[in-house]
């Protein structure tokens, strides 16, 4: 880690509130897009899967041996179903 | 049914517990554990615990009765930990005294 | 490597844990006093006496709005149950705007008015709970949302961190320092590691329609009532067709709803339009009758009274597990004895979070002692330790003596309840300042103790429905709930029994204010 503690530590936090919050989102998406019919049942997997997946996440930036690499580590997982959602037009 | 269920998750974690070294200890006084007398506690102690959900099940289904033991299993060790912090001595004598009361209790509520 | 994760999770557990460890712990008391939220409520409306509810509640409830508002657009009965013996009437007041309630309280045999003091009652510790008090209810609901996530990764990096799960499982050392503390920590985190989780995660899926609306207004195209209506089969309803026509009779409904839910009862009953001749009855089942708290509702016509639809009987499996899940969080499901257990786990959580807070304190400050420096971050720490921990029952028996002691005819007095609630906590939030260490636990434990153990004293000289009137009548939910105030005012003033007689194990050190001294409080909850 590179520059002083404190800021390792505030960029991982910013990496799993934040950083989490929109992998998690993007999950919910996902599931409510590609899940399903019924839309309702998708809907509601992704809302429920959501909170495991940034409680996931929030582990992972702080096991990473780096804040660098816990910040490449989400957002490999961010921008592939960014990517994905993008193409089968789930996002604008 | 349910204090059945009760002593029966409180007998197994008893068992469990003088199966370690550690509360055998406590509770007799020295740490060798015979393996003979291990192997019983252990699989008496895991039987019992697995035998515990049981009356659970039979009378609030599984739903409801999941939950119940999942509490009972809380409300089991609790007090076991304490006694075995507290008054060691007693908590064998406590588990087999529990057992067969809370069985009577049961037939004679069913 | 290995051990490079365990330590790593291991600094996670502390930080995430301590960071929101004060507002966990009064998420969690007033989260566990909830589970009484009924028997609180009827304890603060001494006046509502049990009388046996007929099946002509209903009806009785419906005449009398009939009486009072004719021409208010929705009526709704809250029928009395085991727990909530009282019946109760809302209406909208058809002058007033969409948040514009009345309400009222019935004789369930009589359907006479019933007056009783104003107050919040048991609803003050639920709505607390996720949406604390003075805040912007949103804001308060997402602070509250992530806490609980933090508390979710706390949990699942403890479980990392706490390498011998077995090997301690039945451990608790008492008098060993910091190790007692650990030991008691592990303990009854580990007891009901399974509420724990379970209560945690399906805390956060109570509130995701807000925290994660994302995959709703992507498959919906923004649309949320759509996505509402069909998750919870409840569509809007019709408008009124402005030709008057009598309401039908409620009971035969009722009976045609128990043989639709083979045998369930009704909990709610919600008129729309009353009098008009779109008029509808929408009969909501009892939540106490299921885990699952996804309504099941029938609708029927308010003239004709013919069935029009049903919700909630079937539904999908991820709609059955998020009402089961939000069932499981609120567990308004429980039985007497399963609500007993509940308690009990909803403590061991409380106790884990306090023994947390403590835990940091204890380490930390034997690091500072052998330092010879206490720094500013371990005496704020440890003060808002006291505040929290010992400060929030004072506070709570401040509010329980609000509603004894505040003049019934008083105006905003439930509000007035709440303020004295939040005034006593502040007190306790300053009173460290002036009286340190050790000292202000014992005196706050003690205050707590007291206020507790007083509470069926002043129920003695304010109301008739004292001990010496519910004993003699057998009115033991009643009376009950005195008792338990007393036993939790005997346990806090143990607490402080204890701290105050135990010195320190280590008196001859400079230091006379001990941490370890404290463990015979965990030791004692």
């Amino acid at each position: 880690m590179r520059g002083p503690r404190w800021l390792g530590i505030l960029s991982r936090c910013i990496a799993a509130v934040l950083g989490g919050y929109l992998l998690a989102a993007l999950v919910a998406i996902g599931c409510a897009l590609w899940l399903g019919p019924p839309r309702a049942e998708a809907v509601l997997v992704g809302m429920l899967l959501s909170f495991a997946v940034h409680a996931g996440a929030v582990i992972w930036v702080f096991a990473a041996r780096s804040a660098r690499r816990a910040w490449a580590g989400l957002a490999v997982p961010t921008l592939a179903l960014g990517a994905a959602l993008a193409l089968t037009g789930g996002l604008p | 049914m349910i204090a059945l269920s009760l002593a029966l998750a409180y007998a197994g974690f008893t068992a469990l517990s003088l199966a370690m070294e550690r509360h055998h200890e406590q509770a007799h006084g020295h740490r060798r554990i015979p393996a003979g007398r291990r192997r019983l506690l252990r699989i008496a102690g895991w039987g019992l615990v697995a035998a515990s959900p049981a009356p659970c099940i039979a009378l609030a289904g599984w739903g409801d009765g999941s939950v119940l033991w999942c509490g009972l299993l809380t409300a089991a060790l609790l007090p076991l930990a304490l006694l075995l912090a507290y008054a060691p001595r007693v908590v064998a004598a406590s588990a087999v005294v529990a057992l067969p009361a809370a069985a009577v209790a049961a037939l004679l509520g069913a | 490597m290995k051990e490079g994760f365990r330590q790593c999770m291991a600094w996670l557990h502390t930080w995430s844990g301590l960071l929101v460890g004060w507002i966990l712990f009064a998420i969690f008391l007033t989260g566990t006093a909830a589970y009484l939220r009924p028997e609180i409520t009827t304890w603060m409306r001494p006046e509502l006496h049990a009388t046996a509810a007929g099946p002509a509640a209903a009806q009785a409830a419906l005449d009398h709005l009939q009486q009072v508002a004719p021409r208010s657009p929705s009526w709704f009965v809250n029928l009395p149950d085991a727990r909530q013996p009282a019946l109760q009437v809302l209406w909208r007041e058809a002058a007033a705007g969409r948040r514009g309630f009345a309400n009222a309280w019935l004789d369930p045999a009589t359907g006479e008015t019933l007056t009783a003091r104003e107050t919040r009652g048991g609803e003050f510790f639920y709505r607390f709970h996720f949406q604390l008090h003075y805040l912007n209810v949103p804001l308060a609901r997402w602070i509250v949302s992530f806490c609980a996530m933090m508390m979710l990764v706390a949990i699942i990096s403890g479980i990392v961190t706490h390498r011998r799960i077995f090997a301690d499982f039945f451990t608790f050392r008492p008098g060993k320092g910091s190790r007692s503390w650990i030991d008691g920590h592990a303990l009854v985190a580990v007891a009901a590691l399974p509420y724990h989780l379970m209560i945690t995660y399906t805390g956060l899926v109570t509130l995701m329609l807000m925290t994660m609306p994302w995959g709703a207004e992507k498959a919906y195209g923004g649309d949320r009532a759509a996505f509402t209506a069909e998750v919870f089969g409840t569509a809007p309803p019709g408008r009124a067709a402005g030709r008057p026509a009598p309401l039908t009779a409620v009971a035969p409904l009722l009976e045609a709803a128990t043989r639709h839910w083979q045998g369930g009862s009704v909990g709610r009953i919600a008129v729309q339009h009353p009098g008009d001749a779109n008029a509808t009855i929408l009969l909501t089942r009892d939540d106490a009758e299921r885990i699952s708290s996804n309504p099941q509702t029938l609708l029927f016509d308010g003239t004709t009274g013919a069935l029009l639809a049903s919700a909630g009987d079937t539904g999908g499996a991820a709609a059955a597990t998020r009402g089961v899940m939000y069932g499981l969080h609120i567990g308004r499901f429980a039985g007497p004895l399963l609500r007993g257990l509940l308690l009990l786990s909803g403590l061991a959580g409380t106790v884990m979070v306090a023994t947390g807070c403590l835990l940091w304190a204890v380490k930390i400050r034997q690091q500072a002692l052998k330092r010879g420096r206490i720094g500013f971050g371990l005496r704020l720490v440890e003060h808002l330790n006291v505040a929290a921990i010992a400060g929030l029952p004072v506070a709570m028996a401040g509010f329980f003596w609000a509603n004894r002691v505040l003049p019934p005819g008083l105006a905003g007095r439930a509000e007035w309840e709440i303020h004295l609630f939040f005034i006593a906590w502040a007190i306790c939030l300053l009173h460290p300042l002036l009286r340190r260490g050790r000292q202000a636990w014992i005196d706050q434990f003690a205050a707590g103790g007291l206020m507790f153990a007083l509470l069926p004293v002043v129920s003695l000289v304010t109301t008739e429905r004292h001990l010496g009137v519910t004993l003699a009548a057998g009115d033991w939910a009643f009376a009950g709930f005195e008792f338990g105030l007393l036993a939790i005012g005997a346990a806090l003033g143990a607490i402080a029994w204890r701290l105050a007689r135990r010195r320190p194990a280590a008196a001859v050190a400079p230091q006379r204010r001990q941490p370890t001294a404290r463990l015979a409080a965990g030791a004692a909850e």
